[in-house]
């Protein structure tokens, strides 16, 4: 275990370095230059000099891989810049916003997994049954609307009929709720379909016969020993379903004025405030890789056969 | 087995719902929650700090309904020495919010900021070409025996109307560091104080002790930032928010399905929003002022109006719109002639290849522009010219390279100062005019503008203004389509609401309705 944490660590360090510098690139050599860019936002009309002078104090003369090399330096010690817009360090800006994202992450997952988990073991403990197929056939049918229909449903319904939920906008416990159902929704099915098939699957393998000659209870042998053999690609899919929440939850942030990354993306994005979005672009691409080493050290510790891979 | 799962199931739901249905339920009448698809608060880094809606810092001079310069901190004024001189005595007994009082010095104080800081960007007005306006051709400000004199190195017939609203904001100097930053929080004189700001997602008013006019009804007032028009109705709709305020509040489309409902109030009052066409007059076709006119025949005006803005603008005729009051031309008319437009396309010649008319991404989300350009687009076909819409997120480069024929866009001046609107887009000079390729140059025009800045009388300043419009009608290097009313919401509960043209809602005269 120990052996495939190092070797997956390194690999993971070259994979993080190659992504810093797309990150680098996709701004550096984007259309239009910062500097004219900032004087503008300053309301001066740039000159040649002035642009020339703030070039070479922001170190834009400097020839391209110095520039990376310094840019990576400061992201290290967590400087990502200052935004265009409003002169705010763009690191402040994106941790203010970060724990938001996080919520509705972990929520949405928590719906996406347990729903997912929930409505797999019903099929599999109780076949046929007309709760289990309800279930099932509500969550994939749901999911093949695009999220922003769900979340718009929900919102007329529940936050806007019934007045049981806000609407959204991150004050208030009970705000995560409909944003997160929205998002968990999306995840669910995609869980589901691969969790019922390999759980299906595992429960005809012999050591379900073997459980049971040796007097395991049924569910007992599925819930444990069953549903840790179907884990592996639920898993896998999973880690990259919570880096897609976390890096693609940009409608429905939007939808439901959830202050989150998204929206601040969509902002920036908007007024062309290139140190933000290159910020966005860093960090959830970060996350992304990150949670998906985890998926597979968490097929490692499930999986033997992975471990000696 | 499945009651235990659903048990589980019950138990992750409570879980995940705390406090639904708890919504904090305090005494109505003393707090108010607004949403506004913008933050009004835009920070210390901000030349203002608070948007003057927001009722923290108030001007010496604000505008009416008619953008006329109307008394706010100052009393009155008074011009002298041919507008070399002006003088503005202040409104007696005013305290800043932190309790000292408001004196001469201190609004000179102001003055001397701005002049330090400028050009300065702002989330709101930015010190550049504005202030520029307003301050350009101070000497020197002084306080004189309790009044701010300014005086001027060449007469300026409206100081008032340039000073409206924001170049006039007036905070304690206590507010600002040396350097012309906030030191802490805005210290104005407003009938509220910035209580707490949460950055994109709220800020927190509560009502000043020392403010110098009646005690707001609202102790507290809640403005939350929703961007997204559909969030911001459903939390409307939901009970969430007691109103909607600011540019943009309603879309258009939005605004007759929440009018009809008797929970709501719509207030639709005109804005200083104007929709414009900018020509791109530096090349082909529509360097012809045949095709041009063409162009401008070719367009149902009414039908925009009424339709795709749903109501909530009027054709546009002018290039200032009707809240400039009397210094909009009236006799300049926009006639939709589509005959008259074809037979201009025959006469000059039909391009060959498609116009392009432009949009920014960044204005789709506001107003029905992509159903605009479309229908845009077919009437100049109908008149003989081809056409194509293109959607750019960054217009300005794209326009910069002269890569467009018709740009469909909104403009609004910050007050009453028609000269800066004139100076700014289409001065042979001015930014807009070269930067952007309109290729408008005409002696006459500048000559108009420059006299007209300076013409202290008001009616042959109003006259010189009502001839600079019907030259613009003549040449058309940019027409007004329509003027944008900007439709805001509040529940029935709540009363007392106003707008001013700048989108300014007095949040200090919101009252319970009775």
């Amino acid at each position: 275990m120990t052996a495939v944490v190092v070797r997956r660590g390194a690999e993971l360090l070259f994979a993080l370095l190659v992504l810093s510098l797309l990150v680098f690139l996709l701004t550096a050599l984007a259309p239009g230059d910062p500097a004219e860019e900032i004087l503008r936002r300053g309301g001066v009309q740039p000159t040649p000099e002035s642009v020339a002078a703030l070039r070479a104090e922001l170190g834009l003369d400097r020839p391209l891989f110095d520039r990376y090399l310094s840019w990576l330096g400061d992201v290290l010690r967590g400087d990502l810049g200052r935004s265009y817009a409003d002169r705010s360090p763009v690191a402040g800006e994106i941790a203010a916003r970060l724990p938001a994202t996080l919520r509705l992450a972990g929520a949405a997952a928590l719906v996406a997994g347990g729903l997912a988990v929930l409505a797999a073991l019903m099929a599999v403990l109780r076949p046929g049954s007309p709760v289990s197929r309800a279930v099932a056939l509500v969550t994939v049918a749901v999911s093949g609307v695009p999220p922003y229909v769900v979340g718009i449903v929900l919102i007329s319904v529940v936050a806007v009929g019934l007045r049981a939920l806000p609407t959204g906008g991150g004050d208030g416990p009970g705000a995560v709720v409909l944003p997160a159902v929205t998002l968990g929704l999306a995840g669910a099915a995609t869980l589901l379909r691969l969790l019922r098939a390999d759980l299906a699957h595992a429960v005809r393998l012999p050591f379900v016969k073997l459980a049971a000659a040796k007097g395991l209870r049924r569910r007992r042998t599925i819930v444990v020993h069953a549903l840790r053999v179907a884990a592996p690609n639920a898993i896998t899919a999973a880690g990259v379903m919570l880096a897609e929440l976390l890096t693609g939850a940009v409608v429905v942030e939007t939808l439901f004025s959830w202050p989150g990354v998204g929206q601040l993306a969509v902002t920036a994005i908007r007024q062309r405030d290139l140190p933000v979005v290159q910020a966005y672009v860093l960090v959830t691409a970060v996350a992304a890789v990150l949670l998906l080493a985890l998926a597979e050290l968490c097929l490692a510790a499930c999986d033997p056969r992975v471990r000696r891979r | 087995m499945r009651r235990r799962l659903l048990i589980t199931l019950m138990a992750v739901l409570t879980a995940l719902l705390p406090g639904c249905g708890g919504q904090e339920a305090g005494p109505e009448t003393a707090q108010l929650t607004l949403a506004a698809p913008r933050d009004l608060v835009a920070g210390p880094e901000d030349p203002y700090y608070v948007h003057q809606t927001l009722r923290v810092w108030e001007p010496l001079v604000t505008v009416d309904d008619r953008l006329r310069p109307v008394p706010a901190l100052a009393a009155s004024w008074s011009a002298a020495d041919e507008g070399r001189r002006w003088t503005f005595t202040l409104r007696e007994g005013v305290r800043f919010s932190d309790g000292t009082p408001l004196t001469a010095e201190s609004v000179v104080a102001n003055v001397e900021r701005f002049l330090r800081i400028a050009p300065r960007q702002s989330a709101f007005f930015s010190l550049d070409a504005g202030v520029e306006a307003a301050y350009g051709k101070v000497e020197d400000v002084r306080a004189e025996a309790g009044a701010v004199v300014f005086t001027l190195e060449e007469p300026v017939a409206d100081l008032p109307a340039r000073l409206a609203g924001f170049f006039s904001m007036v905070q304690s100097p206590k507010a600002f560091t040396a350097s012309g930053g906030f030191a802490g929080r805005p210290v104005g004189t407003g009938p509220y104080t910035l209580a707490e700001w949460v950055k994109g997602q709220r800020a927190v008013l509560t009502a000043n002790p020392h403010y110098h006019g009646a005690a707001p009804a609202y102790e507290k007032v809640v403005v939350r930032v929703i961007p997204d028009a559909n969030a911001r109705v459903a939390a409307l709709r939901a009970g969430e928010v007691d109103g909607l305020i600011d540019k943009g509040a309603l879309l258009p489309a939005q605004a007759p399905a929440i009018a009809a409902d008797d929970a709501f109030r719509v207030l639709r009052s005109p804005s200083v929003l104007t929709h414009y066409l900018t020509f791109n007059a530096s090349r082909r076709p529509f360097s012809d002022p045949r095709l041009r006119e063409a162009a401008d025949l070719a367009i149902d005006r009414q039908a925009i109006a009424d339709t795709l803005l749903a109501g909530t603008a009027a054709p546009g005729a002018a290039f200032l719109s009707p809240v400039f009051g009397d210094l909009a031309a009236p006799g300049v008319t926009a006639a939709y002639d589509p005959g008259g437009a074809r037979a201009l396309v025959a006469e000059a010649g039909a391009p060959s290849a498609p116009v392009t008319i432009l949009i920014s991404s960044a204005e789709t989300g506001q107003f029905p522009y992509a159903d605009i350009a479309e229908v845009l687009r077919a009437a100049l076909e109908q008149a003989g010219i081809p056409a194509k819409m293109t959607v750019a997120e960054a217009t300005k480069a794209v326009m910069e390279s002269g890569d467009y024929d018709v740009f469909l866009s909104a403009y609004s001046v910050p007050n009453g100062d028609a000269d800066y609107l004139f100076r700014r887009f289409l001065h042979s000079d001015a930014p807009w005019n070269v930067e952007r390729r309109l290729g408008y140059r005409s002696a006459e025009f500048d000559r108009l503008v420059d006299r007209a800045a300076t013409e202290t009388d008001t009616a042959a300043r109003r006259d010189l203004y009502h001839r600079i419009q019907g030259l613009l009608a003549a040449d058309r290097p940019m027409i007004p389509l329509a003027y944008q009313d900007n439709p805001i919401v509040t529940t029935a509960a709540v009363g007392g609401v106003r707008q001013s043209v700048a989108y300014v809602v007095d949040l200090g005269a919101l009252a319970p309705s009775t």
